[in-house]
């Protein structure tokens, strides 16, 4: 069956093109919107109307609790929007069953009313700021303004990241135009259906449209939107974030999310054998996790000699690991590149190994994962489908020159060590760009208040307006 | 190099494109230069060992484990005396400036020459002797890692009539005055001319061409070879849009335009044959000795008939490297060949993890200089 893409409150503005793009190796057929020129505009338009009349004057304590239970709904087993997420998933995400339950039960625990409310009071002192000017010490006042609409455009297909998106948005009072991967198409859409049923009057202060990004159809839609629009938070490669910076109009506000490279790391202090085990148990989650595709999925490890267990002898618990979550969390079937590309890597691998490198491959059935131990770091892209290189450093002093051929693009390095030696490192690591530090269990999933790249997730998405005198 | 099994394939190259040689045949020769490979070449023989192949062990050329492209960036694949290497020829880079080039180190210069001339002349010149021949490559002189223009330059001197040359510059690209006078002469003379370009150089000449509103006639069989792809470069042209370019700034008609598909780590080139065949049904083929398969990516099996899959040849050209070699580029059978998918344009990433990029950007291939 084909879908439609789109949920767009007040239905598709008149003289909208309904298009059908076909099944691709990966992604469903669905049919898409070619909005035009004007019907950009008055989607903009309602959605600008809606946020006036239906968000301005919500008292922001509210919000949480409206959205939330909206949220909540995709954790509660019985819930017949959980049912559906989780039977279009695999489908329309490239997961298995498995593990779209594991992303899906990931990303809605941030979407309840608790984690909402939490989410507000970590990122204002006073979240009534977001309702009227507030004085913090009597010496003036300051009111947290947000543009009439965001747009959100997501890219790939880490279901869940659109949804996250627009609730940071209607949270702060500005309606949400989202513009999905086509991998997280089915969230947001059935996050607004689920708001309509929750309060269908602020449900028309959210729209989603996914259309193929950069297509000849939406070539005049796209201009018209991005010149439109006063805000937008976009995900995705360089090049597509620069072609949006230069469509948006002067003066707009881009809060981009470029890809990243993230790692793990751990120190010899930790490699006695229960914390060897522990630490190869969770770095092979944090690689299965979003099938390696998320910006916090680690793509090598760099493991310090002279602990107990040897990096030599960690890649192999790895790949142990790696091992025993292909029957608890399978991977879904790659992608004719996608496989193409780990034969070249595994294979050329073997061939270093052959010639005496010093590295051993270690590999799953059908291509399922793929463990380099590597002596050198070459520091080269990695590539998907569980491909995990781990590379042995003599000291962790190393690691800011190992690392800095990432840099810019380096964001979550999971640091496995103790105490002074822990802070330090962090320290050196922040310096040479680091965006975030963790451990590896807590890797995959970064609190809801997280500084994403280094921002702040709401005081990203207002501006300050100060009354004095 | 095993010098029998050299001088066996230089008699059977000579013989020409068109000369069949029976699977059995092929096979035959095939493990005489897997027996060679496997004994002179230690990292090749460690690499077979590790999947349980051995000369003696394997049934058929199939079971002879293929070698990555990915790995000619890495490692050294000579399969004789290293000290012997006669040209190393290397991959253009990409837009990802830190990625390895592939390299191929070729010991026998005259294993290239035997293999590609033929199959060129036969594709390019079934109906001429010499012809005018005017490429859009560096002069192997100004650029001798490139496999492209050293094919080239011995076209050159073995069928190049009188006013071929070499019109691009190994930083600048297309030396579009100098090209211009020369479809100028070329018209005058009433001279057919070959012109060979890759993709890449094509659209960047037409992108000046079309500035400066050249128009060209070039006289009545006139023929195009047109290589590579654009991968990893900036401006993507469908090939129809490419070819229609071609047409109406040339005079050259679609149906005379030839893709040569090749890569530095091969030392013979596919064809379409389409100034033999016609241009309805193009597809590339492989010349009699090098064997080309398409195979599923996770079981490295053939695919059936008429599925896609990934392109794995079997090129006996390559005595003195690895015979054997595993692409990235994505093919299917068809007739009595194959057609090159290459990587979808616009291809949707599926995720935010930077490995995406290397993905989408793609490397290896060949393509110096343009």
């Amino acid at each position: 069956m084909t879908r439609e893409s789109w949920r767009i409150p007040g239905g598709l503005p008149e003289g909208t093109r309904v298009v059908s793009l076909p099944e691709r190796e990966g992604f469903p057929a669905l049919h898409y919107p070619v909005l035009g020129r004007r019907g950009v505009r008055e989607v903009l338009a309602r959605l600008a109307r809606a946020r006036n009349e239906e968000l301005l004057h919500r008292p922001v304590e509210s919000l949480p609790g409206l959205l939330g239970r909206v949220g909540r709904r995709f954790l509660d087993t019985a819930d017949p929007l959980r049912r559906e997420a989780l039977e279009l998933l695999p489908d329309a995400a490239g997961l298995s069953s498995e593990m779209s339950r594991e992303v899906l039960d990931g990303m809605a625990r941030d979407w309840t009313p608790e984690r909402l409310a939490a989410l507000l009071r970590r990122e204002f002192a006073d979240p009534q700021v977001l309702d009227r000017f507030r004085s913090a010490d009597g010496s003036g006042s300051a009111l947290a303004r947000s543009p009439p609409v965001t747009l959100h455009v997501g890219s790939g297909n880490v279901p869940g990241v659109t949804v996250t998106s627009l609730l940071r948005s209607l949270l702060v009072k500005s309606a949400a135009l989202v513009k999905p991967g086509r991998g997280d198409i089915l969230l947001p859409l059935l996050f607004h259906r689920g708001l309509e049923e929750e309060d269908e009057h602020l449900a028309r202060t959210l729209a989603v449209a996914y259309w193929p990004g950069g297509d000849e159809e939406m070539v005049e839609t796209e201009g018209v939107l991005f010149a439109s629009v006063t805000q937008v938070v976009a995900y995705g490669s360089d090049v597509t974030l620069r072609e949006i910076r230069e469509r948006l109009s002067e003066g707009a506000r881009l809060i981009a999310y470029p890809h990243r490279w993230s790692v793990g790391v751990v120190a010899r202090e930790m490699l006695d054998e229960a914390s060897a085990e522990a630490s190869a148990r969770a770095a092979a989650r944090s690689v299965a996790l979003f099938e390696q595709r998320g910006c916090v999925s680690p793509q090598a490890f760099y493991v310090e000699r002279g602990g107990g267990v040897e990096p030599r002898s960690w890649a192999r618990r790895l790949a142990a690991e790696l091992e025993r979550l292909t029957r608890s969390l399978p991977p879904p079937p790659l992608l004719l590149d996608e496989a193409a590309r780990i034969q070249q890597t595994r294979g050329a691998a073997a061939l270093r190994a052959a010639a005496g490198r010093g590295v051993e491959v270690h590999e799953g059935g059908a291509l399922s994962w793929t463990v380099i131990f590597d002596p050198e770091n070459s520091g080269e892209a990695s590539c998907l489908g569980r491909m995990a290189r781990v590379h042995p450093i003599g000291d962790l002093r190393e690691l800011p020159r190992l690392l800095s051929c990432h840099t810019p693009s380096l964001q979550t390095v999971a640091l496995e060590a103790k105490g002074v030696r822990r802070e330090q490192f962090a320290k050196e690591l922040a310096d040479i760009g680091a965006l975030r530090i963790t451990t590896l269990a807590g890797m995959p999933w970064p609190p809801a208040w997280w500084h994403h790249d280094g921002m702040a997730p709401l005081g990203s998405l207002i501006r300050w307006v100060d009354l004095e005198g | 190099m095993d010098p029998t099994v050299r001088d066996e394939l230089l008699q059977l190259f000579a013989a020409g494109v068109e000369s069949p040689l029976p699977d059995a045949a092929f096979d035959a020769l095939a493990l005489r230069a897997f027996r060679s490979q496997f004994e002179s070449n230690a990292i090749y023989r460690g690499f077979c060992e590790s999947r349980g192949a051995a000369p003696g062990g394997v049934r058929g050329w199939e079971e002879v484990p293929p070698v990555p492209t990915r790995a000619f960036k890495e490692l050294r694949l000579v399969s004789g005396n290293p000290d012997r290497v006669e040209r190393v020829f290397r991959t253009s880079g990409t837009t990802r400036g830190s990625a390895r080039r592939g390299e191929h180190h070729v010991l026998d210069l005259a294993l290239y020459d035997a293999s590609s001339l033929p199959n060129l002349r036969t594709h390019l010149l079934p109906d001429e002797e010499r012809i005018r021949i005017l490429a859009l490559v560096p002069d192997p002189k100004r650029l001798p890692d490139s496999s492209l223009s050293y094919m080239v330059g011995r076209a050159v001197q073995a069928y190049g009539a009188e006013g071929s040359g070499f019109f691009a510059d190994p930083v600048e690209g297309v030396e579009v005055g100098a090209f211009r006078a020369a479809l100028d002469r070329a018209e005058d003379d009433g001279a057919p001319v070959l012109v060979i370009g890759t993709a890449f150089a094509f659209v960047h000449w037409l992108e000046r061409a079309s500035v400066e509103r050249v128009r060209h006639r070039l006289p009545g069989g006139s023929r195009i070879m047109e290589t590579g792809g654009f991968k990893g470069r900036s401006r993507a042209l469908s090939r129809d849009s490419l070819y229609g370019e071609l047409e109406s700034a040339l005079g050259i008609p679609s149906s005379r335009i030839v893709n040569e598909y090749g890569m530095t780590e091969l030392l013979s080139q596919f064809y379409e044959p389409v100034l033999i065949d016609g241009a309805e049904d193009r597809r590339h083929r492989s010349p009699p000795w090098v064997r080309t398969r398409v195979l599923d990516p996770v079981s490295l099996e053939p695919v059936a008939h008429g599925s896609e899959g990934i392109l794995c040849h079997f090129d006996l050209a390559n005595l003195g490297s690895i015979c054997h070699v595993l692409t990235e580029d994505r093919g299917v059978e068809h007739r009595d060949g194959f057609r090159v998918i290459g990587r979808s344009p616009g291809a949707e990433p599926r995720g935010c993890s930077l490995a995406m990029e290397g993905l989408l950007a793609g490397d290896g291939g060949r393509e110096g200089g343009g």
